[in-house]
């Protein structure tokens, strides 16, 4: 089974964001980038896929700014057997994912996973929109696939239990979650992924439609200060009661 | 002009900061949770130390036909920084392990004896230890009584190792004994010797001020026979062995107390920023500012000392003089930086609560082991006298 994960690169989840002097923008200089968080759980659910049955082949490939090789570089450290790079400075979440259903065309994956959403702007576009392009069968926020006669089945958490889908291959899901926690690079895997070579791309070479309905961000706002908390000590228990539940309607709404 | 072209280039490689980054994923998110249980039961967690293994980091520069992850000596020296920034009493097991078995086997073994213990020493599956100081002879090696004895196709050995790094934990020990006391130095063979071997067995265990997760044991040699394919090297090359293996060790100590020293910095200032005293941060004043300054610089050379020795080492060229300059200045910011943590930290910095007073404890032995603070300005003075 070949199996494809589009993956984005983030800035790290241990980064401080910063709105950028523009006010549209976050500053990006001197930030740490990762593979979003849940597109790992993708990778980790593909590579154990791979674990299972080693002539699993399973791909990365991303669109994003020149950078973005170092995620598809630590894919590969982590186990990816192979990566490629369609590179854009910038590109409407549409043109991503048309992008991306050439790369389908051409690499005829059996599997697409995707993560749910990506950790920056959390839009959650990309995977069904990929397989909307393609015409293919889709499950949203898998935890598991397996893989049976005719197909995978496709399991998604829900309240008190869980459901599974079966899909016909080709097949794209989004993922929720790994079994286990997305696997650490290993040095061997770090030396082997270095011999790899990544073929890069233009967005722009790939003759794709880049217009539809796009956005444009009119302003980015820091979330406000938190303001300092309130405790609540004069009266008996009844008393203390009574004033949060009036706090809580009065003053911060949320009854 | 980028820094590349001027010939003067302090940029990690790709593969450098995806090892660097690995082993500080690792270290934040598995090791650094467990450092104050693991200094407290005096144990680190044997799964621990076995994914370690798994992830390469137990043969860092071990080449990959030997089972190791085929990097080089300055991605060795990223990862400990890591691992000891997380739990110095993990960060000294792999340092012994690597730095102390695992390099002179690689740098002096032969084929067959790489062939047999490096596989299983790089991915962790066997633990090694360094067996050289004795209960009479630190710093000054040559004046070992651990003896080596030939007969026939074995030598026998008999003597005390003290203060072994990993004693306890190791499945195999580098053991240094005097094979001919006249010859002195000359006379000392070195040799690979497995655990189980019969005469061979584990001592007392010491208790110490820090690094409490790692074990020093006493080994004790009592007519232990090992084949004679166990000698490492020639007869008379045991002393340099020892010694050229110390040289490289230093640089992996270096790392440890830069390890150590950025754990004192990055708590000191996650705690100056949210401690008040008279109405503002401490972090606003401007004495805890100036600790906080020098341990950043201070830190920062030690890295860039290590750094160097590592590099120098890569390269194929002299490192004894870089390799000791850097532990003996690094393990000096260690020690300092540890103080001044505490310090900061106030009445918490001397609570078993807070992680301050462990790196305190786990700094000091970075001026001792691996050659004291005394022997490095030896081994420096040596250096720079000699032309």
């Amino acid at each position: 089974m070949k199996i494809l994960i589009p993956l984005k690169q983030v800035p790290d989840s241990t980064v401080r964001v910063k709105v950028a002097p523009d006010g549209t923008s976050i500053v990006t200089e001197g930030i740490s980038w990762s593979i979003s968080p849940y597109d790992e759980y993708a990778i980790e659910m593909a590579l154990e896929r791979k674990d299972a049955d080693p002539t699993t082949v399973v791909a990365v490939v991303t669109v994003g700014a020149a950078r973005s090789r170092d995620a598809l570089r630590q894919a590969l450290a982590m186990g990816c057997d192979e990566a490629s790079l369609i590179t854009a400075d910038t590109a409407a979440p549409l043109a991503v994912a048309r992008a991306l259903a050439k790369v389908v065309d051409e690499t005829k994956p059996d599997l697409v996973l995707c993560g749910k959403q990506a950790s920056d702007d959390d839009q959650g576009f990309v995977g069904p929109a990929l397989a909307e392009l393609l015409g293919w069968a889709h499950v949203a926020t898998i935890t598991k696939v397996v893989p049976v006669e005719g197909g995978v089945e496709l399991w998604r958490e829900v309240e008190g239990g869980h459901e599974v889908w079966k899909a016909p291959l080709p097949a794209l899901a989004t993922v929720h979650k790994s079994e286990k926690e997305p696997r650490y690079p290993s040095l061997p895997g770090i030396m082997k992924a270095k011999k790899k070579e990544i073929p890069e791309k233009a967005l722009s070479a790939l003759g794709i439609d880049a217009s539809g309905p796009t956005w444009t961000i009119l302003s980015m706002e820091p979330p406000p200060v938190r303001g300092g908390g309130k405790i609540l000590k004069d009266g008996d228990a009844k008393q203390i009661a009574e004033q949060l539940a009036t706090a809580l309607r009065d003053e911060a709404k949320v009854l | 002009m980028t820094a590349a072209e001027t010939g003067f280039d302090l940029t990690l490689t790709e593969e450098q900061e995806l090892a660097q980054r690995a082993a500080r994923d690792f270290a934040t998110e598995k090791v650094l949770p467990r450092a104050a249980e693991i200094d407290d039961q005096g144990k680190i967690p044997p799964e621990l130390l076995r994914e370690m293994g798994a992830l390469g980091f137990m043969g860092p520069y071990v080449p990959e036909r030997y089972g190791g992850s085929g990097l080089d000596a300055l991605s060795y020296a990223l990862i400990v920084e890591e691992i000891n920034r997380a739990c110095a009493s993990t960060g000294v097991v792999l340092c012994s392990h690597v730095s102390l078995a695992v390099d002179p086997i690689l740098h002096h073994g032969s084929d067959a004896q790489k062939e047999k213990y490096l596989p299983k020493l790089a991915r962790g599956e066997w633990i090694g230890c360094f067996a050289l100081s004795e209960p009479a002879s630190g710093s000054d090696a040559a004046a070992m009584r651990t003896s080596a004895r030939r007969d026939g196709d074995s030598w026998i050995l008999n003597g005390t190792k003290n203060f072994i790094t990993n004693g306890a934990l190791s499945n195999v020990a580098i053991v240094f004994a005097q094979t001919d006391p006249a010859q002195k130095r000359k006379g000392i063979a070195a040799f690979i010797v497995e655990k189980g071997t019969p005469g061979f067995t584990v001592g007392k265990l010491e208790k110490k001020l820090g690094i409490r997760g790692s074990d020093t044991a006493q080994l004790i040699f009592q007519d232990a026979r090992v084949p004679a394919a166990s000698l490492l090297g020639e007869t008379n090359e045991g002393y340099k062995i020892a010694l050229s293996t110390l040289d490289g060790g230093r640089i992996s100590i270096a790392a440890q107390a830069v390890g150590i020293a950025r754990a004192c910095l990055e708590d000191s200032l996650a705690y100056a920023k949210q401690r008040e005293a008279f109405g503002k941060k401490v972090a606003d004043f401007q004495a805890i500012q100036w600790m906080l300054a020098d341990m950043a610089t201070e830190i920062d050379a030690a890295r860039l000392l290590t750094w160097r020795a590592a590099a120098l080492k890569d390269a194929g060229e002299d490192y004894i003089l870089a390799a000791a300059e850097a532990k003996l200045f690094a393990s000096d910011v260690a020690v300092k930086a540890s103080r001044d943590c505490v310090q900061i930290f106030g009445g918490y910095g001397y609570l078993k609560d807070f992680p301050a007073e462990r790196h305190y404890r786990d700094a000091k032995i970075t001026e001792i082991y691996e050659g004291t603070s005394e022997i490095m300005k030896l081994v420096i003075a040596e250096e720079i006298l000699k032309e």
